[in-house]
């Protein structure tokens, strides 16, 4: 290993999954504000939370990220009436059962970011990574490819 | 009637094979409501036969009691089960080999039924259902995931869980699904381990604790650890006992707004 890279701090990759119509409008004002945030996020863009699948964020952790963060809509705000209600009822019952069996809770966040709260969206992302980075590298149901 | 035997589930298909009636105990109705909750049939389309139930011997632990001998015979008298046996006769107190679902069962008895036959059987012991799950939850976080782990590398996954749950009666499960492949189907352990975890999660709400997926697995996987996990989750979070009431929705189908758990949500 190059000495370069044996000093480089490990950084976590994290993906984001995020909402069009607020969490996402969020992380644009942060971006057209050029307000900083950590660069370990990968944002995905879905129609609505109620969209997702837990199975996008058990693949997702299976695949090697080292967290999850899912974003939407506050309460009574979602574009879709109820669709972040109904997703959060999904992700109380993931986040608990994978704690359950193992895997630490930080590994898995859940927030509301809506568009307007550009300064929110970055803390939630320098909140995040550091939570990920005090785990250290993901290592429980990742798979090697 | 060993539990094994007792396995023929009801499923949503076998309307198609023109089953009308059904016997069914506790359990077996709550799985019937689940199915209704679920739109897949109407009310009208089955008569009940709602029998009371006293539990069902697990038919493994009965074996492993009994030394591993095979049993040509039995009958039930008076709390306790009396066999004739490759081994010569024996003699067990019911209580002790009962299937652990039913020693806890909180719903012995039909919740709907169009007949019912005999009167109601005596409560099993409910209070203790979760003391598992408490005891397992009291764990380190290593130790759990070292359970996890533990569990699952039995897994042949030979899908006989599936099979047997009368909840699971998806035309194409995500297991088959090959677009997206959701697991893989090699031997690598990852995939065992989200194939799993995604069964059992597809349980929130719909597990009716009848056994019979831990009766049927070949390799003796704890499956009911980590169901009863979701059930009790379930019950704390959102009031919900799976197919308890023909008045429930499925609780990921709903929502409600005051009420439900958000102190698990990030604020920074
Ligand atoms: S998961 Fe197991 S105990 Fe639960 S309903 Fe299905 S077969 Fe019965
Ligand atoms: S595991 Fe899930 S997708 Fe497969 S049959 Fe059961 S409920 Fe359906
Ligand atoms: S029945 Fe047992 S071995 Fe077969 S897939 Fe289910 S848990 Fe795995």
């Amino acid at each position: 290993m190059s000495e370069n890279s044996a000093n480089k701090e490990w950084e976590p990759k994290i993906v984001a999954i995020v909402c069009n119509w607020c969490t996402y409008a969020g992380a644009d004002l942060a971006g057209i504000s050029r307000i900083q945030y950590p660069p370990n996020v990968r944002i995905i863009r879905v129609p609505c939370t109620g969209r997702i699948n837990p199975f996008y964020i058990v693949k997702a952790l299976q695949e090697g990220a080292d967290g999850v963060l899912v974003s939407g809509c506050h309460p009574g705000e979602c574009h879709y009436i109820s669709g972040n209600l109904v997703a959060c009822r999904k992700f109380a019952m993931l986040k608990s059962f994978l704690n359950y069996i193992g895997i630490e809770g930080d590994r898995t966040m859940f927030t509301w970011v809506s568009a307007s709260e550009g300064d929110r969206f970055a803390q939630v992302i320098r909140g995040v990574t550091t939570k990920v980075k005090a785990l250290g590298p993901a290592n429980k149901m990742v798979k090697k490819f | 009637m060993a539990h094994k035997n007792s396995q023929k589930r009801v499923k949503p298909e076998d309307r198609k094979k023109k089953v009308i009636g059904v016997v069914a105990r506790g359990c077996t109705t709550r799985s019937l409501i689940i199915h209704l909750q679920e739109r897949q049939y109407e009310r009208d389309d089955v008569c009940i036969i709602g029998v009371p139930c006293d539990g069902y011997v697990d038919g493994k632990g009965l074996k492993v009691k009994i030394g591993g001998a095979d049993i040509v015979e039995g009958t039930v008298d008076g709390g306790q089960l009396k066999m004739k046996t490759s081994d010569g006769d024996k003699t067990v107190a019911l209580k002790d080999v009962l299937a652990e679902c039913c020693l806890t069962c909180r719903f012995n008895n039909p919740i709907i039924s169009d007949v019912m036959i005999g009167s109601p059987a005596p409560a099993m012991n409910p209070d203790a259902e979760y003391n598992d799950v408490k005891e397992f939850e009291a764990k380190s976080i290593e130790e759990r995931w070292a359970y996890f782990i533990k569990e699952m590398e039995k897994c042949i996954r030979c899908n006989a869980c599936r099979q047997a749950c009368p909840s699971c009666y998806c035309p194409t499960c995500f297991v088959e699904q090959s677009q997206p492949q959701w697991v893989g189907i090699g031997e690598d352990k990852t995939d065992t381990q989200v194939f799993q975890f995604m069964r059992l999660y597809h349980m929130v709400g719909r597990c009716v604790d009848c056994g019979s997926c831990v009766s049927v697995c070949p390799m003796g996987v704890d499956l009911r650890k980590f169901l009863k996990k979701i059930d009790k989750d379930c019950f704390e979070m959102f009031s919900n006992r799976a197919g308890s009431s023909m008045e429930d929705m499925p609780p990921l189908g709903k929502y409600d707004e005051h009420h439900d758990k958000q102190d698990f949500i990030y604020n920074p």
